[in-house]
């Protein structure tokens, strides 16, 4: 079984609210002090493939788009249990959009061992698209699950589960298809081992150089974006505190009760 | 008289050959028992522990000889263990120059020698002892004093033995006195008064006396004899391990960690107990289960599942299973894990490092440095730690810091305040202040750093922080157990302040204190690191900080609550009390201050962990400030400052209240209240923090 993970190192999402600042002229987030990380579902993603090959063996291989910087995440992919690390070299590539993120991660893949499953964080910790998933898909010609929390294999395809409005479904899909994963209590990240971290950075990573998956300008560079964003911006939020009045808990229990009702709050 | 004083050894008693003959079963059952330790010790890693053998002895004299730490305290316990230890002591001198007089024929027993020494002095501290056992029988079966828990069989054997042998000892020498009519039996007030009790109650017989006294003889010797041999099997035991314990004890700065190579070593941290070193095996066998550990615990006291004594005590039986309470022990099991077989992982999350055991400790085990050591396999080896303390640890990488979810940015607190200047501009500033994660990111505590740039600006210190360029000091991932971030962090930090040239470095929080100070040296940051109670106490007595008395009218009284990190870890109990007196308030103390200070419950990384209602260390220490008296707690570490709002908000509710009973500031924050007005009005000059 050999899952592939795709990955993407963000700002941190964590930092204050405060100290989250946006560069207009770049109309992007600017990176401040603010460290990266994984995107958060993305390592949900990380945490089933190695459940996964832990219960039925195989192997995980973590992909990311990104600069030099992104070996970092996929050290912590290793470190946690991905088998294999490919970074594709983002220099030549303009993934303003989520389908030529999904176009290159698609060419990267097929240079890969054939693959049983590919993983993605349901959205990614920052531009939260959620697209991704379902682009890759259709690179791949694969069948694709959203939203899936857990899974496991089933005969020769695989039992997914995916959250729905107020309930699960369940699905069986062939082998291989792509599933966007989102969080649940048992798909938690693992903390990695320090003897893990240590061998991590041990461990090769391929690399993908500028061209080497043979996708041109017209597919990856400026011109295949076809989504500009106009503006970016930090909505104000206004809060008002209101304190309800009343002569002992009962009279203000009821007076809370009027105001919830009258702003259809229930 | 014209004899010389002395008397006639052996009187009485035939065969003495067997006394000799009875030795060596004895010296053998000794010796095997004494070696089956050496051989359970030596199961432990290596450890330089005799180096420096001046204050090494030094210690030995205080505290194994003098027994000052153990008479420190509870003068009940030292009273009696001072008179059965030197009793036993004198008891066996005595018993020694026989053996001079006897069989290295040394005539030594006579004179004023044997009047003075072998006869009064023998008699009275017999005396001690026998009254040192009541107090001990008492205080176990009688007064059942708490931390008095275990073992109460063997203690009572022990006990039970060790009277035998001393009123035995006084029933032979009594018997021998009357029926001699020894002319110098006076000075064995003891013995002669034995011996004419024994006659009052009828033994008056030449014939009667002879028999009795040389049943007794042998009935003592034979007794004495199976005690001494049976020492080393057990709790008694303590009469050398304890000793060697205090001797070998650790003499580095008690707030520091002994670092660990996480790239070069097999096993991070501590899985079975053969990855301990010699003294921690040591420290096993040397603990005496006198439960004064179990007694300061504040986790034990909340009832929280640590108990540090039998933390130690259930290791011991883990090595004893494992390699053996007798020499002839063939059943050497597998090392085991320790967490999971002799200690559950909650015990070793419940630990707030706040070494009141370590400090309250008779025999210088060392409770904390063990915890740690199994917390380091757990979190590195394992990664098995609770949720929350894996979050602060991961906030801590990720981060730089502990504090999830945090609003404030490292700046935050000074962006009003002009006089406070980052060395990225200035350059170089005579005192980095270090301002800590806790102040930085937390709103109310935010108020310390105000206070504390307030006051220097106020003395016309110069100094400046690090603003962006400060991170966590790694104490609390190494306390949870992450070494390896902690020397990441430490390193960081380091190279920071070496580029600066920082070369005083002052503080409001203890745990950063700590570790720049004691545990930074070791990865090459050596720095001057004032806690800025040390520095407004010098402020103040320098006449550079003018308070307006009566400024703190409001508060009468006011108690302060002593930080671990600054108290116990880094004896520092004076400076902050001087601060506090200097205000114009009455300062009140606690029943639990100083080195008995109550912890606040935040150490070791519990600050992050969660806590089970009904067993909260800061709800337990907050209704001890609630019943001082005064009217505010004075905290110097943020943390405790944050346990303390927290835990009197508690209080408060519990009293049917929404309004805390007591108020809680920070020593800045009070020293900043009382500061005269004319000071204070230097707070909006611009670029006044010039040196003064």
């Amino acid at each position: 079984m050999h899952i592939a993970v795709c990955i993407k190192q963000i700002l941190d999402p964590e930092i204050s609210p405060r100290a989250f600042k946006i560069d207009p002229v770049r109309k992007a987030a600017d990176p401040g002090t603010a460290s990266l990380v994984i995107g958060p579902f993305d390592l949900n993603a990380l945490e089933v493939a190695i459940q996964l090959k832990e219960r039925h063996g195989g192997q995980v291989t973590a992909l990311t788009l990104g600069s030099d910087k992104a070996k970092e995440a996929l050290r912590r992919a290793l470190a946690m249990g991905a088998d294999q690390a490919v970074l594709i070299d983002e220099t030549q590539v303009s993934a303003k959009e989520p389908s030529v993120t999904a176009r290159v991660l698609a060419a990267a893949i097929r240079k890969l061992d054939p693959v049983d499953l590919v993983l993605t964080g349901r959205q990614s910790g920052e531009w939260d698209f959620g697209q991704v998933g379902a682009l890759l898909a259709e690179e791949l010609g694969m069948p694709f699950v959203p939203f899936v929390p857990r899974l496991d294999v089933a005969g020769n395809g695989l039992r997914l589960e995916r959250e729905a409005d107020g309930g699960v479904v369940v699905v069986e899909a062939p082998r291989p298809c792509v599933a966007s994963v989102t969080n649940a209590n048992d798909n938690v990240p693992r903390l990695p081992k320090v003897k893990d971290i240590m061998m991590a950075n041990r461990k090769p990573i391929t690399v993908y150089g500028p061209g080497e998956l043979g996708l041109g300008a017209a597919e990856v560079g400026d011109e295949a974006n076809r989504l500009e964003v106009l503006d970016l911006f930090i909505p104000e939020v206004k809060s008002e505190c209101e304190f309800i009045e009343g002569e002992d808990g009962a009279e203000k229990g009821a007076n809370l009760a009027r105001k919830l009702v009258e702003r259809k709050v229930i | 008289m014209h004899e010389t004083p002395t008397r006639e050894i052996f009187w009485n008693i035939r065969h003495i050959w067997l006394t000799y003959a009875l030795l060596v079963p004895m010296v053998v059952a000794f010796a095997l028992g004494v070696w089956n330790h050496v051989r359970r010790w030596r199961a432990g890693k290596p450890i330089e522990r005799t180096d420096n053998w001046q204050e090494r002895l030094r210690g030995f004299f205080v505290d194994a000889v003098g027994q000052d730490q153990l008479r420190s305290g509870d003068q009940q316990a030292g009273l009696f263990h001072i008179l059965l230890s030197w009793g036993f002591v004198i008891l066996f001198i005595g018993t020694t120059v026989v053996f001079i007089q006897a069989d290295l024929r040394i005539p030594i027993m006579h004179g004023w020698f044997y009047l003075i020494f072998q006869s009064l002095i023998l008699d009275v501290f017999g005396l001690g002892a026998i009254v040192g056992l009541a107090v001990a029988l008492y205080r176990r079966y009688v007064a059942k004093v708490p931390r008095l828990t275990h073992g109460l069989w063997q203690d009572g054997f022990l006990l039970a033995s060790m009277l035998i042998i001393l009123i035995t000892g006084f029933l032979v020498e009594g018997l021998r006195i009357v029926a001699t009519s020894d002319p110098w039996g006076s000075w064995s007030p003891v013995g002669l008064a034995t011996g004419r009790a024994l006659a009052a109650l009828g033994i008056r017989e030449y014939g009667t006396q002879l028999a009795v006294h040389r049943f007794l003889w042998w009935f003592h010797m034979l007794v004495s004899y199976v005690f001494v041999g049976y020492i080393p099997f057990s709790k008694m035991m303590h009469l050398f391990t304890s000793p060697a314990s205090i001797f070998t004890r650790n003499l580095q700065p008690k707030g520091r960690l002994e670092p660990l190579d996480v790239e070069n070593t097999e096993v991070l941290g501590v899985k079975t107990l053969r990855d301990f070193d010699w003294k921690d095996l040591l420290d096993l066998d040397a603990c005496t289960e006198c439960g004064r550990c179990q007694a300061v615990c504040p986790a034990y006291a909340v009832g929280k599942p640590l108990n540090p004594k039998m933390l130690i005590l259930d290791m011991r039986r883990q090595l004893t299973e494992e390699i053996g309470g007798v020499p002839w022990a063939k059943r050497e099991l597998e090392p085991r894990p320790i967490i999971g077989t002799s200690i559950e992982p909650e015990t070793l999350w419940s630990c707030t490092t706040c070494h009141a055991c370590v400090t309250a400790c008779p025999v210088e085990i060392e409770h904390v440095a063990k915890i740690v050591d199994l917390r380091r396999f757990q979190v590195m080896e394992e990664a098995e730690l609770p949720e929350t303390a894996q979050a602060a640890v991961q906030g801590i990488e990720d981060r730089g810091h502990p504090f999830r979810g945090a609003q404030a940015s490292r700046r935050d607190w000074y962006a009003d305040l002009p006089y406070v200047r980052e060395l990225a501009q200035v350059g170089q500033a005579e005192y980095l202040f270090w301002v800590g994660c806790a102040v930085a990111f937390n709103e109310r505590a935010q108020k310390i750093a105000r206070a504390m740039a307030k006051i220097m600006h106020t003395a016309h210190l110069d100094f400046a922080v690090l603003g962006d360029e400060e991170t966590c000091t790694g104490d609390p991932a190494r306390r949870i157990g992450n070494e390896y971030l902690y020397e990441m962090m430490a390193r960081q930090n380091i190279e920071t302040l070496n580029n600066y040239g920082v070369k005083k470095i002052v503080t409001t929080c203890p745990h950063c204190f700590n570790t720049i100070k004691n545990e930074y040296p070791d990865f090459g940051g050596n720095y001057k690191v004032i806690h800025h109670s040390q520095l407004i106490r010098d402020l103040l007595a320098e006449g550079r900080l003018p308070l307006e008395p009566g400024k703190l009218q409001e508060l009468e009284k006011v108690t302060y609550h002593d930080p671990c990190y600054l108290g116990r870890y880094n004896d520092e109990y004076d400076a902050p009390r001087a601060v506090v007196d200097a205000l114009g308030v009455e300062r009140v103390e606690m029943a639990r201050s100083r080195q008995k200070g109550f912890c606040c419950g935040a150490g070791g990384g519990r600050y992050w962990m969660d806590d089970e209602p009904g067993k909260r260390i800061n709800v337990e220490r907050a209704r001890e400030v609630a019943t001082s008296g005064a009217q505010a707690v004075c905290t110097a570490c943020p943390f405790c400052m944050l346990m303390m709002e927290d835990g009197l908000r508690t209080v408060a509710t519990e009293q049917g209240t929404t309004e805390r009973p007591v108020a809680t500031r920070d020593l800045a924050e009070l020293v900043a209240e009382a500061l005269a007005e004319a000071a204070g009005a230097r707070e909006g000059e611009a670029g006044a923090a010039l040196g003064a």
